[in-house]
């Protein structure tokens, strides 16, 4: 890959780079499945209130939050954080001035900083969200956490293990904060209703699991500053970026592992660079395949070069398929599958020769059969994700409070450590950083994996903070 | 005069040397509190491990109890509302909270008026049986509550177990009727509180 020309033409053409977080327009994907044909797997809607209700807010109180890191991503966490009930922006922080000057519109009333230092500093923010570049995570993360400040980290956690490591281990080291990492799919109520499918053994014995993300994009940026234009393509820079597997395939590998509920024990990889030879030594067309403990693979393909089917995950199992994608999953049985009874009533919809059952959270026979679209209405991943992070921010500090009020300054804090596991299973459901860390390795493992065109083990240690 | 100056003198010679004797017990982690309570669905219930407060009484009432009434009995507990975690949702804990008007009164409080010991305890392990009688404000609300309750020492500990049930109108509160998920789900008026709270000796 080092031997490609330095030089190449920029795609200023190209769509902006917004991912994985890309804003499906809510036809193509319904359409798309209505050609192939699958049963939608649906998280149900909400539906208005009976008579005799009585009405509750039901939203907790607000987390001032301060965002640092304004690139596209960062400002579509100012859009959604905007939407929030319990989330006022009160501060942003680039060190770019253009990118500062353009998320003022989306947080009119926040405290614009140069510098994440001086945010840290304002003890106004209570909470922030980190969407820099990914190698500059690391010290933004120990420094917020040691400003007493709750932290979302953007996933993957770094570029390094070693980076990784090192945040895990300071989101430990503060149990007091909240730390939530940026897989935001873990908070995603359609994920959190196909969860169950695959966990309870409902598709039979499991086969494998393939995942993709592809998009037509160049990942290059573009600025009419030459430092600047090598600053904002980290991306590209092998020293810097994660790669697809990392930056894109993360969230897709990290929903699969905690679907089947495993850490994958070793990674091969296969990369290169077809499409896009603009001097870039990040592979643009790659493949990995992730052994796990139990013996299930899973494939996984990232490529810039062509968008055909999008991005998508699908379980194999004797009796039944799962597919999920975007904001809907489908269920594809085999002709010998038990019937199940609820699918009878479940909306059908054609792939190609095959019939898909919509498995659609929160799904009343009514719900189920409406074509409705979430992700259309603004409820993303990402929307999920941050309204758990605020929520349980609130929840944890609430809790340190409440057992700081009840036995005083000098109790045991070994209790206190008790009580924050207790209350646990009462947050959102979100990926603490301990899941931040395995999503983070096995994705750098594959990566190097790609890299190197080869197969790599990743040891029980890895896993582990040091 | 010099009979009142002297009676006086008494008293507060007598109130010094009863605050001398006092044995005073605060809230330490290990407690559970729960509330159970019925609806048209399903029955709920609600926990928490934090009931802060203190408990304190005669110092030669702590060293041999004695069947009676209590001298110096005093007890102060709290329980934040915003604490109380409920077996559902964190959806209904917000229904729970708000319907408590947490935010107006962020604390449940119970204050003791009588104590009575029923029987003096053969060993220093027995369990104390005793009925109390005392004043609970939730949600701002204040009324009274009489509640057998078992203390049992456990080296400096004070393990203090009690039950009782309050009905949510009697402190104006409307038995919340939610619309969550299946539909709409009432709530019984009535709410059964167990405790164990556990108290340390001050130092």
């Amino acid at each position: 890959m080092n031997d490609l020309p330095d030089i190449s033409p920029l795609d200023s053409s190209s769509p902006s780079d917004l991912n994985r977080r890309e804003f499906l327009q809510g036809g193509t994907v319904a359409s798309l499945m209505a050609l192939l044909g699958g049963i939608p797997l649906v998280a149900p809607a909400a539906e208005k209130p009976p008579e005799g209700a009585t009405s509750y807010k039901t939203t907790t109180p607000p987390v001032n939050c301060g965002v640092i890191g304004l690139g596209v991503h960062g400002r579509e966490i100012l859009a959604t954080l905007a939407r929030l009930p319990n989330a006022p922006v009160v501060a942003i922080c680039d060190y770019y001035p253009a990118f500062l000057n353009r998320s003022k519109e989306l947080a009119p009333k926040a405290t614009p900083y140069a510098d994440y230092k001086q945010l840290l500093a304002d003890k106004n923010v209570k909470a922030v969200v980190i969407a820099t570049p990914t190698h500059q995570h690391k010290q933004i993360v120990i420094d917020a956490l040691v400003a007493g400040k709750h932290v979302y980290c953007e996933a993957p956690l770094a570029h390094t293990v070693e980076d990784t490591k090192a945040i895990a281990a300071a989101a430990k080291k503060a149990p007091k904060l909240y730390f939530q990492a940026g897989l935001q799919e873990r908070s995603d109520a359609q994920r959190l209703f196909v969860l169950p499918f695959i966990r309870s053994g409902g598709i039979g014995t499991f086969g494998d699991i393939r995942a993709q993300t592809s998009k037509k994009q160049s990942w290059r940026r573009d600025s009419p500053n030459p430092d600047r234009l090598k600053e904002i393509n980290w991306r590209l820079n092998s020293k810097l970026s994660t790669g697809l597997v990392g930056e894109l395939g993360i969230h897709s590998l990290d929903v699969a592992c905690w679907f089947i509920n495993e850490r994958p024990k070793a990674v091969t990889g296969f990369g290169s660079i077809r499409q896009w030879k603009d001097g870039r030594d990040v592979a643009d067309n790659v493949r990995a395949v992730f052994e796990f403990p139990s013996g299930i693979t899973l494939c996984y393909d990232g490529s810039l070069l062509s968008s055909y089917d999008t991005n998508f995950e699908v379980y194999t199992g004797a009796d039944a398929t799962i597919m999920v994608r975007d904001f809907k999953a489908w269920m594809f049985k085999e002709a010998d599958a038990p019937l199940l009874g609820w699918e009878v009533y479940a909306r059908k919809d054609e792939f190609y020769r095959q019939e898909g059952i919509a498995l659609v959270a929160g799904a009343s026979k009514a719900t189920a059969t409406a074509d409705a679209d979430p992700i259309a209405a603004g409820f993303t991943p990402l929307y999920h994700g941050l309204a758990a992070f605020v929520t349980n921010a609130d929840m944890h500090h609430a809790a340190v409070e409440d057992f700081t009020s009840s036995f005083g300054k000098d109790a045991d804090p070994a209790a206190l450590l008790d009580y924050l596991k207790d209350i646990q299973k009462s947050k959102k459901p979100h990926a603490d950083a301990q899941e931040g860390l395995e999503a983070t390795v096995f994705a750098l493992r594959a990566n190097e994996a790609i890299k190197a065109n080869r197969r790599v083990e990743i040891a029980k240690a890895d896993y582990e903070v040091a | 005069m010099n009979l009142r100056l002297l009676l006086a003198a008494t008293l507060a010679l007598t109130t010094v040397l009863a605050s001398a004797q006092t044995a005073k017990y605060t809230a330490t982690p290990g407690s559970k509190l729960r509330m159970d309570g019925t609806s048209t669905i399903h029955d709920w219930n609600a926990e928490t491990s934090l009931v802060g407060g203190s408990l304190e009484w005669d110092g030669g009432f702590d060293k041999a109890p004695k069947a009676g009434k209590v001298a110096g009995a005093k007890v102060e507990a709290t329980i934040l509302v915003r604490a109380l975690k409920s077996s559902g949702k964190s959806s209904m804990d917000a229904v729970m909270h708000e319907a408590m008007k947490a935010e107006q009164h962020s604390k449940i409080t119970y204050k003791l008026t009588e104590l009575s010991l029923k029987e003096a305890p053969k060993t220093a392990t027995d369990a104390m049986a005793f009925d109390s009688k005392g004043d609970i404000t939730v949600a701002g609300v204040t009324k009274p509550l009489a509640m057998p309750i078992t203390v049992t020492r456990d080296g400096d500990k004070l393990k203090i177990a009690g039950k009782a049930t309050l009905k949510m109108t009697d402190h104006g509160i409307t038995p919340p009727a939610p619309s969550l998920g299946l539909g709409l789900i009432k709530t019984g008026d009535e709410v059964k509180i167990a405790f164990d709270w556990v108290t340390k000796k001050a130092q």
